[in-house]
C-alpha cells in the first residue's frame, strides 16, 4: 500500500469502522531503504501494547492519558524488520470481553457488516485488517482474543504457542495465559511476522528459553510429515453449532479427506471444565494485575477525595474501571479469598494441568514443558472457532445486561487452547463469511501449523 | 517525586511503663518475624541498583520502570538473592526448598505500587532450622536455649514514604514515595515461639546480626532499617499480639516488656486498657498502641505469582554454599580460646563478632591479622620455651587497631602497603627478646605509623625494625654499669620525695608502688634498659626480698 495515501485512508477507515484509540496522522517515512523484512508493510497494534509513540490506554479511563516511556519488545522489533506502525487498535477494556463492546471509545465496527459485532477483545486489531488499511496487526489472546474477532471479520488471527513471543510491554491481564497474536489477511504476511516476532526475550520471565527453542527446531525438522495425521476433538461438536457453521466445517474435512488426510475423532474429556477453570484464573491474575491502577501513579484521580476513606484505600480512583473489569475484579478477588482459594483457584489450577496432560496424549511431539510421554499419533487438530455467527451489536447490550455469562459462551472453542498454551491459527471457512476453523497443534511446534495452513487454507 | 494523601494516626497522650519484672506466675511466650535487607549488586526482580540507603538523598534514581510497577513489565529474578538466602538458610541449619515458589500478597497502600508484595507464602525457600543460644557466648540467664526457625522466605522490599507534616490540611496530608527501596531484596525469618524472656530476644537479634554480617549477605543494621523485627507477644492464655514499627533493640526490648504488663493486667482486669483480643500494636517509645484489630484485618489473596517460574535449585549448589561457608561464630569463639591461642572470651569476641562499626576495619581483617601474625610468631620463637603469645592480641587490638583508628588508617593499607604479619611478629619478637623496651616500641609504632599516614599510605620497601631501632637510638642497653645504675635509682629516690611511699613499699604494704619507681627508672634510661634490671636494683636499695 502506498504510504503517502495511508493518512487518508485511516481516516477514512476511523470514521467508519472506530478502529483507532490513537494514529499517525502525518505520513510516515519510507523504510524501504534499509531492506527490513517487513519494510513498507504498515501495521496497527492493540492498544494494550505499550509504545513511546503513542498513547497505551487499553480504552480504560484509568490510563486514558497515560503514554509509555518504553516501546514493547514486539513494537521494537516489527520497528527493525522495517515495520511501520500507523496506529493503537481499540478493544475490550484492558481485553476483558468477546465482543469489543467494553471499550471507553465506543465499539469498533465489522467491516464485513457493521451491524454486526466485530468480537474482542483484539477488535481494532481485527478490523484495522479486515478494512485493509493495516498490512496486518497485532491483538493478544487471552482466551481467543485474537481468534474470534478474526473469525467475525473473515480474516486469518494467529495465537503462537505460549512463551514465543515476548510479553516485554504487554498490559498484563492474566500472565498465565496472555499470548500476543498476528491478524493478516493472508497466511503468508502471518508467517513473515512470525518470524520477526519468534525471538527470546530476557525481560519477559516466561519467554520460551532459547535452549528450548533450539531443541524444538531440531524436533520440527525430524518429525515433520508431509500428511500429518488429523483429530477432530469430539468435545468441540457441541450440539449449539449454528448449522450454517457446521455445514461450512463439514464442507472443509471432506477436502481434506479428498486430499488424502487420515482424519480421527479423539476426545479431551476436560474441555468440558474449560469455561470454568478459564473464568477461575483469569479473573483472579486479572484482579491482581489490576490492582496498581490505584489512582496514585496513573488514571484519574479525584483531587477532592483522600485516597483513603474509612479505611479503604483508593475507592475513588478505582471507580473509573468499566462494568465488565469491575465484574472480573470482583469474580477475581472472590477467588482469591483466603476462604475459597483451595476450592477455587487450585483446584481450577489442577483441571488446567489435567487438560494439558490429555492433550500431550494425543501428540507424538513430545510437550518440552511437561516431557508427558505421548499415546496417540494425531499432529493436527481442527475445530470451529465460533459457535455461532457474530450477534447484532443492537442486540448484545440488551442480553449482556440480563446475563454477563452468555458472552463467555463465545469463547468456549478458543479457551482450551489458551490454558495449554497450544498454538493455534482461525482461519476463514468461506471468504466473506464470519465463521473460522481453528488448526492446533502440540506446544512450540507453530512452524509445522503455519506451513499445514499454507497448504490447506479453504 | 510522586505524591499521595494519607491520613495519618495521631499522637495518643503518652503514659509510662513502670515495672520491667516477669512475674512467675504469668509466662512471657515471643515469637519473631525479621525482615532482612540483602545487600545484592541489583534489586531483587530488575536490574537496578540496590543502594537504598547510599541514595536516600536522590529519591527515585534507583528505581526502573518494574520497580514502580509500569504497566507492561515483569519481574526477572536476581539469582544472587537467592543465592544469599541459601548462605543464611544453611548457616540456620533449615531444609532448602530445591523448588520454592514465588506469590503474591495483595494490599494497597501509597509505597506499594503492584498493589500486591511478591513474597514466598504457599512454598517459601526454607523450612526449620535454628539458632543456639548459651550463657557462656550470649549472656543469657539458661545454659543453653534453642530457638527454632518456622520458615525463610524471599520478597520484595516496598518504597519509602516520607509524610510532609507541614503540609497538613483538614486532617489530610502529603506523603513522597521514593522508590530506590522498591523491590530491594528481603528475606523474612519467621521463628517458633520459643522466646520465654527478654534477654533471649535480645541475644537472638545481636546473634542474627553478627550472622548476616559474617555472611556478607546484609549491613545487619537495625537503625537504617535494613533489618527490621516484628514480635509476637502472648502471656499465657492471652491472644497473640503483633508488634510492629520497633526501630531499635532497645524499642524491641521496652515493646516486649511494657506489652507483657499490658497483657497481665488486661487478664487481671486490670485498668491498663485493651481488650484480650489478636489485634496488631505499634510502640511509640513510651507504650505499645493499637494499630490494627482482627475485624479490621486485610485478607491478603495470596496468589500463586502467574508468570514467575520456581526458583529451581540444584543440589549440588547447596553442597558448594555449604563448602563456602566459614565456621560458626560460636565455634569460632570456642577455638579461639582453646589451644594454642588460649584467648579469655573477650578478645575472642572482639575478634568473631563486628561491634565496632568504622571504615578502617572489620572483625574479619583483624582476626586474619591476628592469625597470621601469631602464627608466625610462633614459628621464629619455635625454640623458645619462655615465648608469651598473649602480648600478640593485645598488642593488635590494643597499640595497633587504636593508633589506626587515631590516625585514621584502614587496616587493609597498613596489611598491603607497609606492616604486613610477618613484619609485625618481628617487632613483637624483638619486645620479646627485650632487644627493644615494650615503651620503646610503643613509641616506634606509633611514628611510623604516623610517617605511613603523612605519606598518603605509599608503599614502604624493606621496613626493617633491626636498623630503625638502630637509627632512633631504642636499643636496650645490655652493659649499664652498676655503680651508675644504683646512683641513678638512688637519685630518683631521693628526688622522689616520698618517705611514706618509700616506709609502704619497705613494709610491703604498697608492693605496686614499686613499679612506679620501675617506670621513672624507664624513663630517665629513655626505656633503653631491662625492666627486670632496674626492679632488682631498686629491691636491692630498698632491702626488699
Amino acid at each position: 500500500m502506498s504510504l503517502t495515501k495511508i493518512v487518508d485512508r485511516i481516516r477514512t477507515a476511523q470514521s467508519k469502522f472506530n478502529i483507532f484509540t490513537s494514529h499517525i496522522t502525518t505520513p510516515p517515512l519510507a523504510t524501504a531503504s534499509k531492506g527490513g523484512p517487513l519494510s513498507n508493510r504498515t501495521a496497527a497494534i492493540k492498544d494494550n501494547i505499550v509504545t513511546k509513540d503513542f498513547p497505551t490506554t487499553c480504552a480504560s479511563n484509568i490510563l486514558k492519558d497515560y503514554t509509555s516511556p518504553f516501546d514493547a519488545t514486539v513494537v521494537s522489533l516489527l520497528k527493525d524488520a522495517g515495520a511501520v506502525t500507523i496506529g493503537k487498535t481499540n478493544l475490550d477494556e484492558f481485553g476483558m470481553g468477546s465482543l469489543g463492546m467494553h471499550t471507553i471509545f465506543n465499539p469498533v465496527k465489522n467491516p464485513l457488516n457493521t451491524d454486526w459485532c466485530i468480537g474482542g477483545s483484539s477488535s481494532g486489531s481485527a478490523a484495522a485488517v479486515a478494512s485493509g488499511v493495516a498490512d496486518f496487526s497485532l491483538g493478544t489472546d487471552t482466551g481467543g482474543s485474537v481468534r474470534l474477532p478474526s473469525a467475525y471479520s473473515s480474516i486469518i488471527g494467529f495465537k503462537p504457542s505460549y512463551g514465543r513471543i515476548s510479553r516485554w510491554g504487554v498490559v498484563a491481564f492474566a500472565q498465565s495465559l496472555d499470548t500476543v497474536g498476528i491478524m493478516a489477511r493472508d497466511i503468508d504476511t502471518v508467517a513473515k511476522v512470525y518470524d520477526v516476532l519468534d525471538k527470546y526475550d530476557r525481560r519477559d520471565p516466561t519467554s520460551l528459553s532459547q535452549n528450548l527453542r533450539d531443541e524444538l527446531e531440531k524436533k520440527a525438522s525430524r518429525m515433520s510429515r508431509t500428511k500429518p495425521n488429523i483429530g477432530i476433538p469430539q468435545e468441540f461438536i457441541q450440539g449449539e453449532l449454528s448449522p450454517e457453521i457446521k455445514e461450512s466445517f463439514l464442507k472443509y474435512i471432506d477436502s481434506l479427506l479428498q486430499k488424502g488426510y487420515d482424519i480421527y475423532p479423539v476426545s479431551i474429556p476436560s474441555i468440558k471444565d474449560a469455561l470454568s477453570v478459564y473464568y477461575t484464573l483469569a479473573p483472579a491474575e486479572a484482579a491482581s494485575n489490576l490492582a496498581r491502577y490505584d489512582g496514585v501513579r496513573y488514571g484519574t484521580k479525584d483531587p477532592e477525595t483522600a485516597d483513603i476513606v474509612d479505611d479503604k484505600f483508593f475507592n475513588a480512583a478505582r471507580s473509573n474501571f468499566g462494568p465488565e473489569v469491575k465484574n472480573r475484579i470482583i469474580l477475581g478477588n472472590y477467588n482469591l479469598c483466603s476462604d475459597g482459594y483451595k476450592n477455587n483457584f487450585i483446584k481450577a489450577q489442577k483441571l488446567r494441568v489435567q487438560m494439558i496432560n490429555q492433550f500431550d496424549r494425543l501428540f507424538p511431539f513430545e510437550n518440552v514443558l511437561t516431557r508427558n510421554k505421548p499415546v496417540e499419533d494425531i499432529d493436527i487438530i481442527i475445530c470451529p472457532t465460533n459457535l455461532m455467527p457474530p450477534p447484532l451489536t443492537k442486540s448484545v447490550s440488551q442480553t449482556e445486561k440480563k446475563n454477563p455469562l452468555h458472552e463467555y459462551m463465545n469463547d468456549i472453542y478458543t479457551i482450551p487452547m489458551s490454558l495449554a498454551g497450544l498454538p493455534t491459527i482461525s482461519f476463514p471457512l468461506s471468504s466473506g463469511k464470519p465463521w473460522g476453523v481453528q488448526i492446533a497443534t502440540q506446544y512450540g511446534n507453530d512452524k509445522a501449523l503455519l506451513d499445514f495452513v499454507k497448504a490447506n487454507s479453504a | 517525586m510522586l505524591r499521595g494523601n494519607y491520613r495519618i494516626l495521631s499522637r495518643v497522650a503518652r503514659r509510662h511503663a513502670s515495672s520491667n519484672t516477669l512475674s512467675s506466675k504469668y509466662e512471657l511466650t515471643c515469637g519473631l518475624e525479621i525482615h532482612t535487607q540483602l545487600n545484592t549488586k541489583n534489586k531483587l526482580f530488575s536490574m537496578s541498583s540496590n543502594k537504598s540507603f547510599e541514595s536516600l538523598a536522590h529519591p527515585n534514581i534507583n528505581a526502573s520502570y518494574f520497580d514502580v510497577a509500569l504497566p507492561g513489565t515483569q519481574p526477572v529474578l536476581n539469582y544472587e538473592a537467592v543465592l544469599f538466602a541459601a548462605k543464611l538458610a544453611v548457616s540456620l541449619h533449615g531444609t532448602v526448598n530445591i523448588n520454592s515458589q514465588f506469590d503474591r500478597k495483595h494490599y494497597f497502600y501509597g509505597d506499594q505500587p503492584q498493589g500486591y508484595q511478591i513474597t514466598q507464602h504457599y512454598h517459601p525457600f526454607s523450612k526449620g532450622g535454628y539458632i543456639m543460644l548459651s550463657k557462656e557466648f550470649d549472656g543469657i540467664d539458661q545454659d543453653l536455649s534453642k530457638i527454632n526457625i518456622t520458615q525463610l522466605q524471599i520478597e520484595q522490599d516496598t518504597a519509602r514514604s516520607s509524610y510532609l507534616h507541614q503540609s497538613l490540611i483538614e486532617g489530610r496530608e502529603e506523603a513522597l514515595i521514593d522508590f530506590n527501596r522498591s523491590n530491594v531484596p528481603l528475606i523474612e525469618l519467621v521463628t517458633e515461639p520459643d522466646f520465654h524472656d527478654v534477654k533471649q530476644v535480645k541475644a537472638f537479634i545481636k546473634k542474627y546480626q553478627n550472622l548476616v554480617r559474617q555472611l556478607h549477605i546484609s549491613t545487619g543494621d537495625l537503625e537504617t532499617g535494613s533489618i527490621r523485627v516484628d514480635v509476637n507477644v502472648s502471656v499465657n492464655e492471652h491472644p497473640r499480639v503483633e508488634l510492629k514499627n520497633l526501630p531499635n533493640t532497645s524499642s524491641i526490648l521496652n515493646a516486649i516488656k511494657y506489652e507483657y504488663k499490658r497483657q497481665v493486667e488486661v487478664l487481671e482486669g486490670g485498668s491498663l486498657g485493651g481488650s484480650k483480643a489478636v489485634e496488631t500494636r505499634g510502640w511509640d517509645g513510651e507504650k505499645t498502641t493499637l494499630l490494627r484489630s482482627k475485624e479490621s484485618a486485610v485478607d491478603y489473596r495470596y496468589m500463586a505469582d502467574p508468570e514467575l517460574p520456581p526458583v529451581t535449585l540444584s543440589p549440588d549448589v547447596l553442597v558448594n554454599v555449604k563448602k563456602s561457608l566459614t565456621q560458626s561464630a560460636d565455634d569460632c569463639i570456642r577455638e579461639l580460646m582453646a589451644e594454642p591461642y588460649n584467648l579469655t572470651l573477650k578478645d575472642a569476641k572482639i575478634l568473631t563478632i563486628q561491634n565496632d562499626f568504622n571504615d578502617l576495619y572489620n572483625n574479619e581483617e583483624v582476626r586474619q591479622y591476628y592469625l597470621e601474625t601469631f602464627n608466625i610468631y610462633m614459628l621464629l620463637l619455635k625454640d623458645d620455651n619462655k615465648k608469651k603469645p598473649k602480648i600478640i592480641v593485645s598488642w593488635i587490638l590494643h597499640e595497633l587497631l587504636g593508633n589506626l583508628k587515631k590516625l585514621e588508617i584502614p587496616l587493609k593499607k597498613l596489611n598491603e602497603n607497609m606492616l604486613p604479619p610477618e613484619l609485625f611478629a618481628e617487632l613483637l619478637v624483638l619486645i620479646h627478646k627485650q632487644i627493644i623496651s615494650n615503651s620503646s616500641a610503643k613509641m616506634l609504632l606509633f611514628h611510623i605509623l604516623e610517617e605511613f599516614k603523612a605519606n598518603d599510605c605509599v608503599k614502604v620497601e624493606n621496613l626493617d625494625f633491626k636498623a630503625l631501632i638502630k637509627k632512633y637510638d631504642l636499643e636496650v642497653q645490655t652493659d649499664v654499669s652498676k655503680t651508675e645504675l644504683e646512683q641513678n635509682c638512688r637519685d630518683i629516690i631521693t628526688e622522689l620525695n616520698n618517705p611514706k611511699m618509700i616506709d609502704d613499699i619497705k613494709s610491703g604494704k604498697k608492693k605496686n608502688s614499686l613499679k612506679y619507681l620501675v617506670g621513672l627508672g624507664m624513663r630517665k634510661y629513655q626505656g633503653k634498659i631491662k625492666v627486670q634490671e632496674l626492679e632488682n636494683m631498686f629491691k636491692q636499695i630498698l632491702e626488699l626480698e
